[in-house]
């Protein structure tokens, strides 16, 4: 009867593996200790009311749900501040290796290089102040104990300017991966050649780590919602 | 009522010191006089959230049965809060106790 109590509720948080293995396991040590401390004799019995006592496990699973779309909603808010940070640094990088490497781009493409720039540059800048926007909008708020509908379009906000400056800074990507081209084109192939495919490799992994951590946050935002339903 | 002051529960049950859940549980019943029957279950997100909070630490320990067991215990910031939640709840008692009596509180509530 617990075992099957227990599937019920780690099947309920399925969507967050790590906390529902975790609760699993707490949740069965509280219910045998119920059990083991319960006087009647009838042990099926003891089972059932120690289940009774501690309630709806979709009721649970749904308080829990909240807990873990606020930790989900952290973890985004962290991966913005170091996804954006870290397209920064690797995107100066390159640029300083072209300016020491004096890695020009031929001037029949220069002007295309230069709106392209101008793409670039205005994309990533607006990808940093929707993000500070979208930290701003969680940082110092506690994690509520229901999923209210003040915190509902708190969350709303939250992942709307997320995904505006994820937009934004995959289309800095885009123009960095344009503006890498461009140096490439014409040019000799050269061991040279490895250190801005690679640049352009981990902004293109930064910005994919940023798009999971989104797609993650929509997916618990689903199940709370489901499991609230219910 | 109750709901609104879970997490002052929770901390005042773990002030003695560290304890799972289950025992967070019958502490709250044995000092409230059973008056605080809770239903056992939303005990546990409320020290999640406490420890998400950073008021609460939490360790795995290997109970006498064998099982896993998750034990809470009070950080520093959760000893502060509780201290401010005991001050607040303080001022709130004389304030109600007075209005109830007819005489005038000790303090000005917050």
């Amino acid at each position: 009867m617990i075992s099957a109590y227990l599937e019920s509720l780690a099947g309920a948080l399925s969507f967050d593996r790590s906390l529902s293995r975790c609760v699993r396991q707490e949740v069965e040590d509280h219910l045998w200790e119920a059990v083991a401390a319960d006087p009647i004799s009838d042990r099926l019995e003891a089972e059932r009311r120690a289940i009774a006592n501690f309630g709806d496990p979709h009721v649970i699973a749904a308080q829990f749900a909240v807990i873990s779309l606020a930790k989900q909603t952290r973890r985004v808010g962290a991966a913005v501040v170091l996804v954006v940070a870290g397209v920064f640094i690797v995107m100066k990088a390159r640029i300083e290796w072209y300016a020491a490497t004096q890695w020009a781009i031929s001037d029949d493409l220069k002007a295309v290089g230069g709106i392209v720039g101008l793409i670039d540059r205005y994309s990533f800048w607006l990808s940093v102040i929707i993000g500070i926007g979208a930290i701003a909008c969680i940082s110092g708020r506690r994690i509520p104990a229901a999923f209210h509908p003040a915190y509902r379009a708190q969350l709303s906000r939250f992942f709307l300017l997320c995904a505006a400056a994820t937009a934004a800074l995959i289309v800095s990507v885009i123009s960095d991966g344009v503006l890498t081209a461009l140096r490439l084109f014409g040019t000799e192939l050269r061991v040279g050649f490895l250190v801005p495919i690679f640049s352009m490799a981990i902004e293109i992994a930064c910005a994919g780590v940023l798009v999971f951590q989104i797609r993650s946050l929509t997916q618990r935002a689903a199940s709370t919602a489901a499991l609230l339903k219910t | 009522m109750l709901k609104g002051h879970l997490d002052m529960i929770v901390l005042a049950a773990l002030a003695a010191g560290p304890a799972h859940g289950y025992a967070v549980i019958e502490e709250i019943r044995r000092k409230s006089r059973q008056a605080f029957d809770l239903p056992e279950g939303t005990i546990y997100p409320a020290l999640h959230r406490l420890e998400q909070a950073g008021l609460l630490a939490s360790r795995w320990v290997t109970a006498e049965s064998g099982r896993r067991r998750r034990v809470y215990a009070l950080t520093r910031r959760g000893e502060r809060a509780l201290a401010g939640h005991r001050a607040v709840w303080q001022q709130f008692s004389d304030a109600i106790g007075a209005l109830l009596t007819g005489t005038r509180p000790a303090r000005k509530p917050a």
